[in-house]
């Protein structure tokens, strides 16, 4: 099966590739992981807690090119959002973008996943309760 | 939108390419009109039958639903069915017998494929009973166990750099080689895990069991194998850059 163009340009020229630091109360980590595949995906964001706005996103993925290409539009789509706007980005947007073929959509559940398990994670360390119990269940 | 697994897809070939006569005479020959018992042949006629809806892989070697399995019996029973399924047999019969063996000799090589491997076995038991199903069930895997897959593969890539820098590997070929026997020796553990399962569920089935503790057995085969899959990934990959080392 073909990558889409769109997927190979990002698993040859991923954006934000790197790491945050983890105990910056500013930055909220998500490790998730596809057991169908074995690909483990980390997500990082720094959120203003002023503005909640998201400054700034990390990823690092070892998996697939789907994958890789999933993690790096996720941080290119969620920097400059608010907390809830990212919150608010679907699987779907990601598998539309970037064309997925239907095997490869659990790659895109990842990416929405490792959203949502890094900004629970913010959250926590900003002292919010949990708005949902499905945003946390990404990282249990 | 969930996947259907390789396995499904055979399936559910089976059920939509149901021809009239199998929607009319779902529980009859459909030549004799005797009562069909769901075997590939009619047991009075003997003409090939069409399966019936949602027909198994176990079902079509006439197996029960276990992990455990009598190789020799298998293997045996694969060559009966290929012979007497064979389309050259069919060559002097109606279109609609020559269709059915065509379908039901390419089905039977699936089948084989999938039952035969012990670990592919258990997948497909587990996606057949919708335990496993990519998409739908959240498939998440333990914190720790993604932790330390997340770091082995960040040793794995700090070995690929100071290789490409012509570094100095010979600590991390040995940090590599610990790393290998460590996620064997876990791959091992996994697979007596599973087998011990496997067990499990066979004597269930055995007892005539309640769903309940069925399905809290094979929920644990599932956690187990997607365990599996990480791990099975990491020593893969050590072994990969330890070859290329």
């Amino acid at each position: 099966m073909a990558y889409s163009d769109k997927v190979v340009e990002h698993y040859k020229n991923p954006r934000n590739v790197g790491s945050l630091d983890k105990n910056d109360p500013a930055v909220g980590t998500g490790l998730v992981g596809a057991p169908e595949c074995g690909d483990v995906m980390k997500l990082q964001m720094k959120v203003n807690p002023e503005t909640r706005v998201i400054e700034e996103a990390k990823f690092k993925t070892f998996g697939c090119g789907s994958a890789i290409a999933s993690s790096s539009l996720a941080t290119e789509w969620v920097k400059g959002k608010t907390v809830e706007e990212a919150l608010s980005i679907k699987n779907t947007d990601i598998v539309r973008e970037l064309a997925l073929p239907p095997v490869k959509i659990h790659c895109s559940v990842l990416a929405e996943d490792a959203i949502k398990a890094a900004l629970s994670d913010w959250k926590k360390k900003q002292g919010e309760a949990e708005a949902k119990p499905a945003e946390a269940a990404a990282r249990h | 939108m969930p996947q259907a697994g390789q396995h499904e897809h055979s399936i559910e070939r089976m059920s939509v390419t149901q021809t009239q006569a199998e929607r009319t005479a779902a529980s009859q020959c459909w030549s004799c009109k005797a009562l069909a018992r769901g075997g590939h042949f009619c047991v009075s006629c003997g003409k090939i039958q069409p399966l019936p809806r949602g027909t198994d892989y176990f079902a079509f070697f006439g197996l029960p639903q276990k992990v455990g399995l009598d190789e020799g019996a298998f293997e045996e029973r694969f060559h009966k069915l290929s012979w007497k399924l064979h389309p050259d047999n069919f060559v002097r019969t109606g279109e609609y017998e020559r269709s059915l063996s065509l379908e039901r000799s390419s089905e039977l090589n699936d089948a084989y494929r999938t039952l035969r491997d012990p670990l592919s076995r258990v997948e497909y038991l587990l996606e057949h009973l919708g335990i496993r199903k990519e998409g739908t069930t959240k498939q998440q895997a333990p914190p720790e166990l993604l932790e330390e897959v997340f770091e082995l593969n960040e040793s794995l890539d700090e070995l690929r750099e100071a290789k490409a820098e012509g570094g100095d590997t010979a600590n991390m070929r040995e940090r590599l080689a610990a790393a290998e026997k460590n996620f064997q020796q876990k791959l091992d553990e996994v697979d007596a895990e599973l087998a011990g399962l496997g067990r499990e569920w066979d004597a269930a089935l055995d007892a005539k069991a309640d769903d309940a503790p069925k399905k809290a057995v094979l929920a644990r085969m599932n956690e187990v194998l997607n365990r599996r899959s990480y791990i099975r990934n990491l020593v893969f990959g050590v072994q990969k850059e330890l070859a290329e080392a």
